[in-house]
């Protein structure tokens, strides 16, 4: 079964009427799903439960929802990840929207599908810290979750396993995609959905700033990673970013392209969260980086534009055109028992 | 007999070699052209780089393994299909780049 995405209908006749240089910009009708696990109602409504469920944590305090809540921007507005307890993680939540169209997943893309990312938060100690040789088991006495996996995943009989686990909690996650933002109205042909220094910003975005040359397409995002700058000298552990998956010299340092999709709502910024406006992160970008010197495998893109403080307003005002409206969901309060 | 056996050998091994074939992948506007290939194990790959920036093709494949490292425009770089597996080769600068391999 092939579930169409909301506003399907709106997003097609934009497409047609959208002007052939503004076509980029606008969502596909359907989020890519794999094969071997295409979204269907029951997969997405467990997925949910699951998502919002604190049980997946060792000590049940936290869920994947606490790290990346719908209410504040799909993240958490902290500069790192909570971790169960007191602790914290080492990077940024980001955000889970548009997670779908994404080819590869976390700041350093060490796995490629929702379904492979699904499950390392909850093994992770820095997170939810609960191991899957306890949870499997955990879950499968959860007679309300063994229906709903039934019903999900007939295969599975009711028997829950960990590929069962991330299929369903991926199946959510590709619901969760960006709202018709002022930006789209204005992509698909209406000019005064954003004001004229919005208009003037998505100039300066597309050509001097060259902020489009890695936020680029629908997402604002070129799904590469690049250094740009926020550390100088010798890099240490996860400072190292996609380097410490494997050590390619072009991995050193870098970190994916977010989506600019709401990005008002997802402070702070950058994977380390170490920057609290959208003012100072498009700055730091637009000037070749916090350092300019003495960065290495410093990305190419990553030059001193030469903006003014005008122009770097320009640019935030149209970055806040790319906030839709809230996507419609019911936030699940009781859990199967 | 086994002169009969070691002629087949040899004329096989050279019917492989000579059968091998050179393919050429371009990397232009972030994509890898053409975006898939079918190939024998023996034949190799040119990749040339026709971006105004440097790419980085590399597979983890491990039969064929291979990471070109950072290649820069106008510069051709090759591998050899050493292993009957079929892979996907990635720039390891922009992920979104693929190439399927279907060694057959």
């Amino acid at each position: 079964m092939i579930v169409k995405l909301g506003l399907t209908t709106l997003l097609l006749s934009s497409i047609l009427y959208a002007t052939a240089d503004m076509k980029k910009w606008l969502r596909p009708v359907e989020v890519p799903q794999p094969k071997d696990n295409k979204m269907t109602p029951a997969r997405i409504e467990l997925g949910k439960l699951l998502y919002f469920d604190k049980r997946l944590s060792a000590d049940e305090t936290i869920s994947c929802a606490t790290c990346h809540h719908p209410k504040r921007g799909w993240t958490d507005l902290e500069p790192v990840a909570k971790s169960v307890g007191v602790g914290r993680g080492p990077r940024n939540s980001p955000t889970v929207l548009n997670t779908g169209y994404q080819n590869r997943q976390f700041w350093d893309g060490r796995v490629r599908t929702l379904e492979q990312q699904a499950l390392g938060p909850i093994e992770a100690d820095v997170e939810m810290n609960m191991p899957l040789i306890v949870l499997i088991p955990k879950l499968n006495k959860i007679q309300g979750y063994k229906k709903l996996f039934k019903k999900a995943y007939p295969s599975s009989n009711g028997s829950i396993t960990k590929e069962y686990l991330a299929k369903a909690i991926a199946s959510f996650e590709r619901t969760v995609v960006s709202t018709i933002a002022p930006f789209d109205k204005f992509a698909m042909g209406n000019k005064k959905a954003i004001s004229e220094e919005a208009t003037e910003g998505f100039e300066l975005f597309q050509n001097k700033a060259h902020c489009m040359d890695c936020h680029d397409k629908f997402n604002f995002s070129d799904g590469s990673f690049h250094n740009i700058g926020l550390n100088d000298g010798e890099l240490t552990g996860k400072e190292l970013g996609r380097y410490l998956t494997k050590d390619r010299p072009a991995w050193y340092g870098v970190f994916k392209t977010p989506t600019l999709r709401d990005v008002t709502r997802s402070a702070p910024y950058f994977h380390d969260g170490s920057v609290k406006t959208l003012t100072e992160a498009t700055s730091i970008c637009a000037s070749g980086g916090r350092y300019k010197n003495n960065v290495k495998n410093k990305s190419t893109y990553i030059v001193d534009r030469n903006l003014s403080n005008d122009e770097i307003n320009k640019i935030v005002a149209f970055l806040k055109t790319l906030e839709g409206p809230d996507m419609e969901l019911k936030i699940p309060t009781k859990f199967p028992q | 007999m086994k002169k009969i056996v070691t002629t087949l050998v040899i004329v096989t091994i050279l019917a492989v070699n000579i059968s091998a074939k050179n393919w050429i992948i371009d990397q232009k506007g972030k994509t890898f052209i053409p975006s898939a290939l079918i190939v024998h194990v023996g034949d190799t790959i040119t990749f040339k780089n026709s971006d105004p920036f440097a790419h980085n093709a590399y597979t983890d494949a491990e039969a064929n393994e291979f990471d070109v490292g950072m290649q820069a425009t106008g510069k051709e770089t090759h591998m050899t299909i050493n292993g009957k597996e079929s892979f996907s080769i990635e720039c390891a600068i922009h992920p979104n780049m693929l190439l399927e391999v279907t060694v057959q």
